[in-house]
């Protein structure tokens, strides 16, 4: 439908796959990481060209999340499934730069085109309503007050022509206590063409992917246009760092219990080193794992419907030194990537495959990419009033850090923008009053209507930290307002950071959420029932009290008062009358004027 | 209703009524002490209930032993190692057995000035992420390298590297754990706990470079045993905080039926070390709770994050028995995975109690109204005083009925015709008293002119002398708070001294002024009510903050509703009231107490002022560090009260005669 064709996007991806009309490719990543981690990142990838999809003909694309998006208007859809924290100070940079991963939680945005705000909200709340009936999720509950429009932190993906981009709408929302868990894994397996029986996506197993120290789930679903054609495009993919020592507990013994004591390497040069006392002496050795070891189940072979003979689908990210052991009685194929780190497989089709890599000890441990940003957010204060949110940016790089800083607020809470302070502290500088923000795009919340919508963009020189702080109140709700859980505390999303870097990928950080503690009323029976009695005891004593203490005189009698004041009395009630009088003419004047 | 307020307005008019009240007040002191001693029987107490379904205390297996006893032994040589390194040295060491066991570790240094005396000192602790946990909550496990008593906590220290070992394997944790080794039991943890909350208001103390969420409990080991072990007998659970506010009665409950019913490790509280359960024993416990809650100090490492609204307790291993090192620890795992079952703060259960054995308590519906009937004795005394002081000085009145008696005018109709007042001289025996004659609704009445008479009460005087008295009390509170340790026991003598001479002096200022001539008994009546007023309503609004505290305030002050200015220096009355005072001054009854715990006095008398000079420091610590203010309430609201009680005694003295006075007002006119 598209008339003219328009710029070839750049993909994430490492392999430069050929892009065929409607066409299916999936990949999995593993690199061992420090302490015992093991990053595993799936990669699903199908197409279906924009003429098949507007005739509802699909093939790898799934229909049922694709009729949705017709339905709702949605051009670029992007859902984040999300549990858990990347550490980044051990584990180095993120997979995709971050870009496909999402807060704590549920995220959810989309460009929707509508020809008015209004429009664009209706057909948001029925995209949100259908995906949550189609993951399980309670996306649903994403209403105004969870939604909003963020100006700079968001950049389409894919290609829009020009002139429909003026009726696109970018609507954001997130679920930051949406816990994450296998039904919302299930419903997302379904939609690939393979449904987990065969290809790496055989080897989520919910109780495998929901125990890893760090997982994400993410569908981006953008439209790409090449020189064939224009195409839609569905990515989804599902990262997850697995902590080798835990994940290879069998099933029927999940329960970490002290190991024996021979099996425990002593540092025996301690002095106190004896049959009684051993001090554990840190392992310096890769750990020894397989694929059925840390996925639970081996892997089934390649997905039939893959296209493209070449491709490689399982690789893996170890220093040449590392003996890896495959184990299959299909026909693999090995091909080491031009970096020397990197082997990938070519999976047989119908068997199954295993790579077995043993303990080893390694002679240099492989480098991990630096992160470009570490960031941190954290409520300060305490008590029922108000608190502060604080937050520390750090940019460890050479360059200077352009960033959008993004955040979501619930309306109950409420910040104060004068005490939006930033401040940058680079070691060996003193000046700390470089002005940090250089933009600031503020919509403030509505009470029960809209949250707050702040953004920032943001530069922090080389080298330096940045912390960001302000105050906020808390507001008080409504009884009725309040969840089951009330003395939880209610979660606060994520911030969404996003740095403007030269290349062509977006990077993407996200801080923790936030546990905010709203003053809560005792919703215990006792409560209530000290406070009824407090208030039939108060009503009693102080008419008592008032009888007790009050001294009755009559007006008359009053003999402290001098004939004067008494005069001066009548007088006042004289002119009080004669003054009502008045404003009662002058009124009934006004009505018959009307 | 109109016959009860008709009833009501008869019986204000009747002079007995004015009798009753130091009898009721006498009442409320006597049966607010009966409430507070039936407490400990068991019809009034009640056995502790876990009320949060989600802690399930007990329920879970434990799993900690087997080779985790070797690692233990192996920490606790290596904490042993570091007894006499420095601290820099030893805070390197613990940091890399925490990074050993894969956690994340930072530091922080703090700087406290009190007494004097500058102590600094520096942080160490290490953040477990819970595995599948958003950084949302977390809960905290300390074991302070120096115990309360400054004795270095070997093996407690050693159980925390331990446990933070152990906890790392295990996928179940649902939020963050914190391992906090302070260098002490008191700054280091307050130190923590202020810069977690705060984004950094004190130059002192520096942020922490690494946090987490919100903190849901807290959790001390206190178990000094050296490197060869100790087996305890029984577990000492403290749960005093700062200011005399508890933790949640969950947390408490969890670990005691955690120690006691999964353990089979007694639990003791209150250095109760021997209690047989019997009443004597419930009410030494209790009494003992209610004396640290009214002193308000810290108890333990647990006590500064109480303020910050995290329940916390610490468990102290005591005596000798079979227990080791391993039952605290799985003691300790068992209840953090209680904890980690917690979906929300821990507030099902009571945080205003009174514990009287480990698994018996009273709750505040039950205890409270002692404190407060002894905070209405002042109310009592404050209205009747406050009455007394607007009626009319003719005794004879007030205490025979009128002797002329003609018709007394009793009409059902409520309209008054007229009034004629005159005087009727020729009645023979009530010369003195003039008369009025009322006509109402054709009846006539004769009425004491007097019962017309309005009497002002002049307010200027009792108004200005309470507030300046209340505001010197800053003086001391100041002093006190900012003495260095050397010189307190002479700022205490003068303390002393001065607060015993100053009622005197005040009188005799007063006395030397213009203002002597306000000085009638009337208004010395309406001195001491206000001061009763404002001591009855401080301490019934503390009674709910701090229950003990307003309770031995309450005590204290009592005399003080029961003084009146006595004329007559010869009189016993005047002799009573003025021990009674002298042995109720603040600092009189600090230097006794200090004299009378575990017997001190007969140590000597230099051992006294070393007891006194302790508590004040502690004092001054708690002002500085964990913002204490037991001291506040001393000084700014009895210690006022207690002058103002010596005041109205002296001047009680020189005030002259009523009659005399009314006869100078008489000539005025």
């Amino acid at each position: 439908m598209f008339p003219i064709l328009f710029l070839a996007v750049c993909l994430i991806l490492r392999i430069q796959a050929v892009y065929a009309i409607a066409d299916y490719h999936e990949r999995l990543l593993l690199r061992p990481l420090p302490h015992n981690s093991l990053l595993a990142s799936f990669n699903f990838r199908s197409n279906a060209s924009s003429v098949s999809f507007d005739e509802q003909n699909f093939r790898y694309f799934p229909r049922s999340l694709g009729q949705i998006l017709q339905h709702a208007h949605a051009r670029e859809l992007h859902l984040r499934f999300s549990l858990g924290r990347w550490d980044s100070e051990n584990w180095g940079a993120r997979p995709w730069n971050g870009a496909r991963e999402g807060g704590t939680g549920v995220e959810i945005w989309a460009w929707v085109e509508a020809e008015t705000a209004a429009e664009a909200n209706a057909r948001w709340l029925t995209l949100t309503n259908a995906l949550s009936g189609l993951f399980c999720a309670s996306l649903n509950f994403i209403d105004s007050t969870k939604t909003i429009r963020p100006e700079k932190t968001f950049l389409p993906e894919g290609t829009h022509i020009n002139q429909s981009m003026r009726n696109l709408h970018l609507l954001h929302g997130t679920l930051p206590h949406e816990v994450v868990c296998t039904e919302n894994l299930t419903p997302f397996l379904k939609l690939l063409p393979c449904k987990g029986k065969a290809g790496i996506s055989s080897l989520l197993d919910g109780h495998k992917l929901f125990d890893a120290s760090w997982q994400t789930m993410a569908i981006d679903v953008r439209p790409v246009c090449l020189s064939e054609g224009c195409l839609l495009e569905m990515e989804q993919t599902v990262d997850m760092v697995l902590d080798i020592d835990r994940s290879k507990r069998p099933h029927d013994n999940p329960i970490p219990r002290p190991v024996p004591i021979e099996q425990i390497t002593c540092d025996t040069s301690k002095s106190y080193s004896s049959h009684d006392s051993c001090y554990p002496l840190r392992k310096n050795v890769e750990p020894s794992w397989s694929l059925a070891e840390v996925f639970g189940r081996p892997l089934k072979g390649a997905c039939p419907l893959e296209s493209g003979e070449a491709s490689s689908t399982v690789c893996l990210d170890v220093p040449s030194e590392r003996s890896v052991h495959v184990q299959t009685d299909g026909s693999h194929h090995e091909s080491k990537l031009n970096d020397n780190t990197s082997r990938c497989y070519k999976l047989p089709v119908g068997s199954n495959l295993d790579l077995v890599l043993p303990e080893q000890e390694l002679a240099a441990q492989p480098s991990l990419a630096e992160p470009p940003l570490y960031a941190s957010r954290s409520i300060v204060g305490h008590g029922q009033e108000r608190g502060g949110v604080q937050a520390t940016i750090i940019n460890p790089t050479n360059d200077t850090a352009n960033l959008v800083y993004l955040e979501s607020l619930p309306w109950f809470m409420k910040p104060y923008l004068h005490t939006l302070r930033a401040t940058v502290l680079t070691p060996g500088v003193l000046d700390m009053t470089q002005h940090a923000i250089k933009e600031t795009h503020y919509r403030p919340a509505l009470n029960r209507h809209r949250g707050t919508h702040l953004e920032l963009l943001l530069s922090i020189p080389p080298a330096s930290t940045l912390t960001l702080s302000y105050d906020f109140d808390k507001a008080i709700l409504r009884y009725t307002e309040y969840p089951p859980d009330a003395n939880r505390g209610f979660d606060v999303a994520p911030a969404v950071i996003r740095l403007e870097s030269q290349s062509s990928g977006q990077t993407f950080l996200r801080t923790t959420s936030l546990l905010l503690p709203l003053p809560t009323p005792d919703f215990s029976m006792p409560y209530n029932v000290i406070i009824l009695t407090s208030t039939v005891m108060a009503l009693g004593f102080g008419s008592i009290f008032n009888i007790l203490v009050r001294r009755f005189v009559g007006a008359d009698e009053v003999d402290g008062r001098s004939k004067l004041a008494m005069k001066v009395l009548a007088i006042k009630h004289k002119a009080r009358l004669l003054f009502g009088l008045l404003m009662l003419k002058i009124r009934g004047k006004g009505r018959k004027a009307e | 209703m109109s016959a009860f307020t008709r009833a009501l307005l008869a019986a204000r008019r009747n002079p007995n009524i004015l009798r009753i009240p130091p009898y009721l007040s006498a009442l409320c002191i006597i049966v607010g002490v009966v409430w507070l001693l039936l407490l400990p029987l068991n019809e009034y107490s009640r056995q502790t209930y876990v009320s949060e379904n989600a802690l399930l205390p007990g329920q879970v297996h434990t799993y900690f032993g087997g080779s985790e006893h070797n690692i233990f032994r192996a920490h606790r040589h290596e904490v042993f190692g570091l007894r006499e390194s420095s601290m820099e040295e030893r805070n390197q060491r613990l940091e890399e057995i925490f990074k050993d066991a894969g956690l994340k570790v930072a530091r922080q240094k703090y700087e406290y000035t009190a007494a004097g005396k500058t102590i600094s000192g520096e942080n160490v602790y290490a953040i477990l992420q819970g595995p599948r946990a958003d950084a949302t909550e977390a809960v905290v496990m300390i074991g302070a390298w120096k115990n309360m008593d400054d004795v270095i906590n070997y093996s407690g220290v050693a159980l925390v590297l331990t446990l933070a070992r152990y906890f790392k394997r295990w996928s179940l944790w649902s939020k963050d754990i914190i391992f906090l080794i302070p260098p002490d039991s008191t700054l280091g943890p307050t130190a923590w706990v202020s810069a977690y909350h705060s984004t950094n208001p004190f130059p002192n103390i520096s942020p922490l470079p690494l946090k987490s969420g919100a903190l849901q409990a807290a959790i001390a080991i206190d178990y000094p045993a050296g490197p060869w072990g100790h087996r305890f007998d029984k577990l000492h659970v403290l749960y005093d905080g700062a200011n005399g506010a508890l933790p949640n009665l969950d947390l408490f409950n969890t670990a005691v039926s955690i120690a006691s019913g999964q353990m089979g490790l007694g639990c003791t509280l209150q250095r109760m070390w021997k209690h047989n359960d019997s009443y004597q024993d419930r009410l030494v416990t209790m009494l003992r709770g209610m004396v640290q809650q009214g002193l308000g100090h810290v108890s333990g490492p647990h006590s500064s994050f109480i303020p910050y609204h995290v329940d916390a307790i610490t468990l102290q291993t005591v005596g000798d028995g079979w227990h080791d090192e391993m039952t605290l620890g799985r003691v300790m795992e068992s209840l953090f995975r209680s904890l980690n079952n917690l979906l929300e703060h821990l507030h099902q259960s009571f945080f205003f109690y009174l514990l009287m054995q480990a698994n018996r308590f009273v709750s505040i519906g039950t205890y409270l109204p002692s404190a407060m009937l002894l905070a209405v004795n002042f109310s009592i005394t404050a209205i009747v005083l406050w009455v007394q002081s607007g009626r009319p000085a003719k005794r004879n009145d007030l205490t025979s009925p009128l002797k002329g008696k003609k018709t007394i005018a009793s009409s059902s109709s409520s309209k008054e015709k007229g009034k004629e007042a005159g005087n009727e001289n020729d009645e023979g025996e009530e010369k003195e008293d003039e008369m009025t004659l009322i006509v109402k609704s054709g009846d006539l009445a004769l009425v004491p002119t007097s019962t017309f008479k309005i009497v002002e009460r002049n307010m200027f005087l009792p108004i200005a002398l309470l507030s300046i008295l209340h505001f010197l009390g800053l003086m001391p509170l100041y002093i006190l708070n900012h003495t260095p340790e050397s010189s307190l026991p002479t700022t205490t003598a003068v303390l002393l001294i001065s607060t015993l001479a100053l009622p005197p002096l005040t009188t005799s200022l007063l006395l030397s002024t213009p203002l002597h001539a306000q000085l009638t008994p009337r208004t010395l009546s309406l001195i001491q009510s206000l001061s009763l007023l404002l001591l009855s309503t401080s301490l019934s609004t503390l009674a709910t903050l701090n229950f003990s505290l307003s309770l031995l305030l309450g005590l204290l002050s009592a005399p003080l509703s029961f003084i009146r200015p006595i004329s007559s220096r010869s009189s016993p009355k005047l002799l009573l009231s003025v021990t009674l005072l002298v042995l109720t001054a603040p600092p009189v009854v600090l230097v006794v107490v200090c004299a009378l715990v575990d017997g001190t006095w007969q140590r000597g008398w230099s051992k006294v002022v070393g007891k006194v000079v302790e508590i004040l420091v502690r004092a001054s610590w708690g002002w500085h560090v964990s913002g204490l203010w037991t001291q506040v309430v001393v000084w700014l609201v009895w210690w006022p009260a207690w002058w103002i009680g010596g005041v109205v005694l002296g001047c009680g003295l020189f005030v002259k005669d009523e009659r005399e006075m009314d006869k100078v007002v008489g000539k005025r006119k």
